[in-house]
């Protein structure tokens, strides 16, 4: 079997696995050369962001890996939809790069990041089940390491609850992905072969099993209700950059991952019977999520928590589109996911100015009383970060962002999840704003905390983060444009 | 007419924090006038813009003023000015604690006089926004463009007594109408995803073709989304908390321009694009706004805090507005439209007299015996009984139009005509209980209790009569009170045609 192969498609993944290798190289050349070994790392995770802009703005197909006709079949697609998220991923990435102090960074640190990075640009361009299966824990299993790496007894704790659900995760998408070949017969993930397989009625249970397994596992590293009990004890023993990965790159990836598995199910979402069972599915997640997560997110009072089980209602918003089984609702999930991840980017690098990187800074909402007077530059960007996560102006791309992922349910007529969406979106106010509020107010400097020495790069990643909201609130068609 | 003031909002909110108050006072008055110039102008002109924002989901920054936003841009032109420069009279960027009861008299800043001020101008370019937008999703946009504005404004500039009361009413003001503008935001999408077009101007002829069902799902979406806004009866409850610890401003903006963003929703949304779907759930909304209106009429008959009274006639007058839309009938929509107008006048003529009082008084607790108001401070009492006499609906002064059009629009409505006939005799009833306690307040605030004359003096002295920018501001409302209630054909042959277009269009 011959694969044709067009390598400028696969860049934005081959890149990062590069710079992995090339900085394992230095590191037996030239031991210690943390800065130099840091620097290629940024470089190949640029590099790699920066080969996935043609695919972002591309208006026709990029399919590659192609198998030979006559059933030629691709095994990875470059379009637009893929690309964002793999800049998304790689950019998130090289902010937590930044987020780790320099000084601190080891080899493992870089290699694990560079590792899960090249794993999560792939995951969410293939097209086949191996393909698929691989890269996704690519993604994943690096950062259960980094997680566990700096020797600390709850740190471990946090990796040892991760490392449990991702072998249940785990388990769950082989038999989800066995289940799918013995469906169709076929280890691609396209629409022809499921609409093949859905024609003949005795196949249907074991389609809808497979789909049904495929996102159950998923919603582990989604952390999506009723998988998500791992994610308030890992944020939060775990070290903060890891933390702001999990809610950032980590979450694109495995949005990807849930796009690729769906995507085939707009073939037969028309189709009588419809897919019921997978979007019942899909509707119990995001109406669990959304739930569930806004409303233990309005008891926390340490922050880190707080965002914790914001990561798990936002994962509500994020599916809450693809419940429509549709191609507009991919694009509002991706759009959705992007907007996510770079407000919880720039509140996690804010928090990281305002503390220090350890979980012993008393990282408590009280800390924050005033800070907008006291700090203006972490105040105002994690205010900021905290309306868009709300979706209030003028955080404008954060309700723009709410607005698209609700157009697609209400489109399918999906009732009960648009009332619910309406609860959430409501409650969801009452969760940050009540951390708003505390930014306000006059300063308390018996509970503020000691500023950070080194807080330079945290600063750095909470302002560009800025920008970029700010520039999408102004222009949101830069976002939304090429997911369309 | 956005920009300049949207602007200055944000840097002075942002950049502009540290700035001397005199100095950032003197920018937003400037960008209030500029922008309220600019306002009047385009409105008279009606220049129409129209540019691609976000393609992808068909959203354009269509802005474009037609004769039922007219008036509205006008007043909350005028509305703008006048918070700004009721700067100058109440400082709540100071926290002033003479009036606590450890009396220390310390003056400390709990604000920074740039926020406040900014915040005011983000609400009115906010105001403004809405009224011009013609397009679905940039209509909810702007809707939710001033929240935050009025929330800082009610949670950090309110009353300085209760920091409690405050957090309270800020958050059940962001909440409740968070819950009606993501409601309204649904049944926008109902509307857009269904008929694939979010102008204003289209959706009325793209919504003819919906069956009934559709239609009127999104009109009890759209209304029950905005109905928070206006407030209807029984979703009101924001409104008092909002209004009595909010800063006298904050109050200003609240009634006069906030309230309509409900009301002019009610009629550019759910009227003009699904008039079928409204028509069946009219007649809960009319009973709805009779409910307010005798509602609010009897507890301002018991109520001892002024400003809260205030606040609940606010209810009762929004009550006679919905209860003109309702009816169905062009007379109706006029009545609305005007009523509106004046209660934007009147009610911010009082909470501008009411929050005077406030400030030198420290409450205004009714139950507190203090001597008449006429002899302590004429002019603030004149104002008073001038805001009463339009709120009980005196022929000859502006509110008095709306009611009266309302009722017989209500009266003459050709569908349910019972029920709202039924309805426009309990409003009847309900207009007489507000004259009964617009005469209350009078009696208690303005004619006082007999004190002795030493007594009277202290007042004097602690009850100082108004006079600069306060009286300015006053006049301009007391004139416009006046002038809009013997002169009605000012606002209503501006939004005559545009009233009979859109029901004739529709129909």
């Amino acid at each position: 079997m011959t694969l044709a192969i067009d390598w400028v498609l696969l860049l934005p993944a081959l890149l990062p696995a590069a710079a992995m290798l090339l900085v394992l190289l230095v590191d037996a050349a030239v031991p210690g050369a943390r800065r130099v070994m840091a620097v290629v790392a940024a470089l190949g995770l640029a590099a790699g962001a920066a080969t996935a802009v043609p695919g972002i703005l591309a208006a026709d197909e990029r399919l590659t890996l192609c198998t030979a006709a006559p059933d030629g079949r691709c095994l990875w697609d470059g379009g637009p939809l893929p690309s964002t998220l793999q800049a998304g991923i790689l950019l998130a990435t090289l902010a937590v790069l930044a987020l780790v102090s320099v000084r601190r960074v080891g080899v493992v640190d870089l290699t694990l990041l560079l590792a899960s990075a090249a794993g999560g640009t792939a995951v969410v361009a293939s097209r086949d089940l191996g393909t698929w299966l691989v890269t996704l824990e690519l993604a994943t299993l690096p950062v259960i390491a980094l997680v566990a790496w700096r020797d600390r007894r709850a740190a471990t704790h946090g990796a040892l609850t991760l490392l449990t659900t991702s072998l249940v995760s785990f388990g769950l998408l082989v038999l989800g992905a066995a289940l799918w070949v013995l469906g169709t017969g076929d280890p691609t993930l396209t629409g022809e072969s499921l609409a093949a397989a859905w024609a003949a009625p005795e196949r249907r249970p074991v389609l809808t099993l497979a789909a049904v397994v495929l996102v159950a596992g998923l919603a582990f590293k989604l952390s999506a209700v009723p998988f998500h009990a791992w994610t308030p004890p890992t944020l939060t023993a775990g070290p903060l950059p890891v933390a702001a990965l999990l809610a950032s790159a980590s979450k694109l990836a495995a949005v990807g991952a849930l796009v690729v598995v769906l995507a085939p199910w707009e073939s037969v979402v028309g189709a009588n019977p419809g897919p019921h069972a997978l979007v019942s599915v899909l509707v119990g997640l995001t109406v669990a999520s959304m739930l569930v997560g806004t409303v233990m997110a309005l008891r926390q009072t340490e922050v880190v928590r707080l965002l914790a089980w914001s990561t798990v209602a936002q994962a509500g918003w994020v599916v809450l589109p693809l419940t429509a089984l549709s191609a507009a609702g991919r694009g509002a999930a991706v759009a959705y996911t992007i907007v996510y991840a770079v407000a919880a980017l720039v509140a996690f690098a804010a928090v990281r100015a305002t503390h220090g990187p350890r979980v012993e800074d008393h990282r408590d909402l009280t800390a924050y009383r005033g800070i907008l007077r006291r700090d203006p530059v972490a105040g105002g960007t994690l205010a900021l970060a905290l309306l868009v996560l709300a979706g209030l102006p003028p955080g404008v791309i954060g309700l723009v962002a709410k607005v698209v992922a609700l157009g697609p349910p209400v489109a399918a007529g999906l009732w009960p999840v648009a009332v619910v969406a309406v609860i959430a979106a409501v409650l969801g106010i009452a969760v940050y704003v009540r951390w708003f509020a505390v930014l306000f107010g006059r300063p308390d400097d018996a509970s503020a905390p000691v500023r950070p020495r080194r807080r330079r790069a945290s600063v750095a990643v909470a302002v560009v983060g800025t920008a970029v909201i700010v520039v999408l609130s102004v222009l949101p068609q830069l976002l939304l444009g090429p997911l369309a | 007419m956005l920009l300049v003031p949207g602007a200055v909002g944000l840097w002075l909110v942002t950049g502009g924090r540290a700035l001397a108050p005199a100095t950032a006072r003197v920018a937003a008055l400037v960008a209030a006038c500029v922008g309220g110039a600019v306002a009047v102008w385009a409105s008279v002109t009606r220049p129409d813009v129209d540019r691609a924002w976000i393609p992808s989901l068909g959203v354009r920054w269509h802005l474009d003023i037609d004769g039922i936003s007219a008036p509205l841009v006008v007043l909350t032109a005028v509305i703008g000015v006048l918070v700004v420069v009721h700067a100058w009279v109440e400082q709540p960027w100071l926290d002033e604690a003479k009036s606590t009861p450890d009396g220390t008299g310390r003056i400390s800043e709990r604000g920074s006089a740039a926020t406040y001020l900014g915040c005011l101008l983000l609400v009115v370019t906010g105001a403004l926004a809405v009224f011009a937008a013609r397009d679905a999703l940039l209509f909810f946009i702007a809707f939710e463009v001033v929240l935050v504005p009025m929330w800082v404004l009610i949670g950090r500039y309110g009353d300085p007594h209760s920091a409690a009361k405050r957090a309270d009413a800020s958050a059940r003001f962001i909440l409740y109408t968070a819950v009606g503008s993501t409601l309204m935001l649904v049944g926008i999408l109902v509307l857009v995803t269904r008929t694939g077009t979010a102008a204003l101007d289209e959706l009325p002829s793209a919504a003819a073709g919906l069956d009934i069902g559709t239609q009127t799902l999104a009109a009890v979406l759209l209304t029950l989304g905005l109905a928070v806004k206006v407030p209807v009866f029984p979703l009101h409850t924001w409104l008092p908390a909002a209004h009595t610890t909010a800063p006298t401003a904050g109050s200003v903006l609240l009634a006069a321009v906030l309230l309509k963003l409900g009301t002019y929703g009610l009629v550019r949304l759910p009227i003009a694009s699904v008039p079928d779907g409204f028509a069946r759930i009219a007649p809960v909304l009319a009973v709805a706004g009779v409910v307010g209106i005798i509602w609010g009429g009897l507890i301002c008959l018991v109520e001892r805090d002024l400003k809260r009274l205030i606040a609940f006639s606010s209810v009762a007058h929004m009550g006679f507005v919905v209860l003109g839309l309702a009816s169905g009938t062009e007379l109706g929509l006029q009545a609305a439209l005007i009523g509106n107008i004046a209660h934007g006048i009147v009610s911010a003529l009082l909470f501008v007299v009411v929050g005077g009082l406030k400030h030198r008084w420290g409450s205004v607790d009714l139950d507190v015996i203090r001597p008449a108001l006429r002899e302590v401070a004429p002019r603030l009492g004149f104002a008073l009984v001038l805001g009463l006499a339009a709120a009980l609906g005196l022929p000859g002064l502006a509110v008095f139009w709306g009611e009266f059009l309302a009722l017989v629009g209500a009266w003459s409505a050709a569908e349910h005509t019972g029920l709202l006939r039924a309805c426009v005799v309990v409003a009847a009833v309900g207009a007489a209980l507000a004259a009964a306690y617009a005469l209350r307040v009078a009696r208690i605030v303005w004619v006082g209790d007999a004190v002795p004359e030493a007594e009277l003096a202290s007042a004097r002295a602690a009850t100082p009569d108004t006079r600069g920018a306060e009286l300015a501001v006053l006049s301009v409302l007391g004139v416009a009170t006046v002038a809009l209630g013997l002169v009605p054909m000012i606002v209503l042959s501006v939004t005559a045609d545009a009233a009979a277009a859109l029901l004739g269009g529709s129909r």
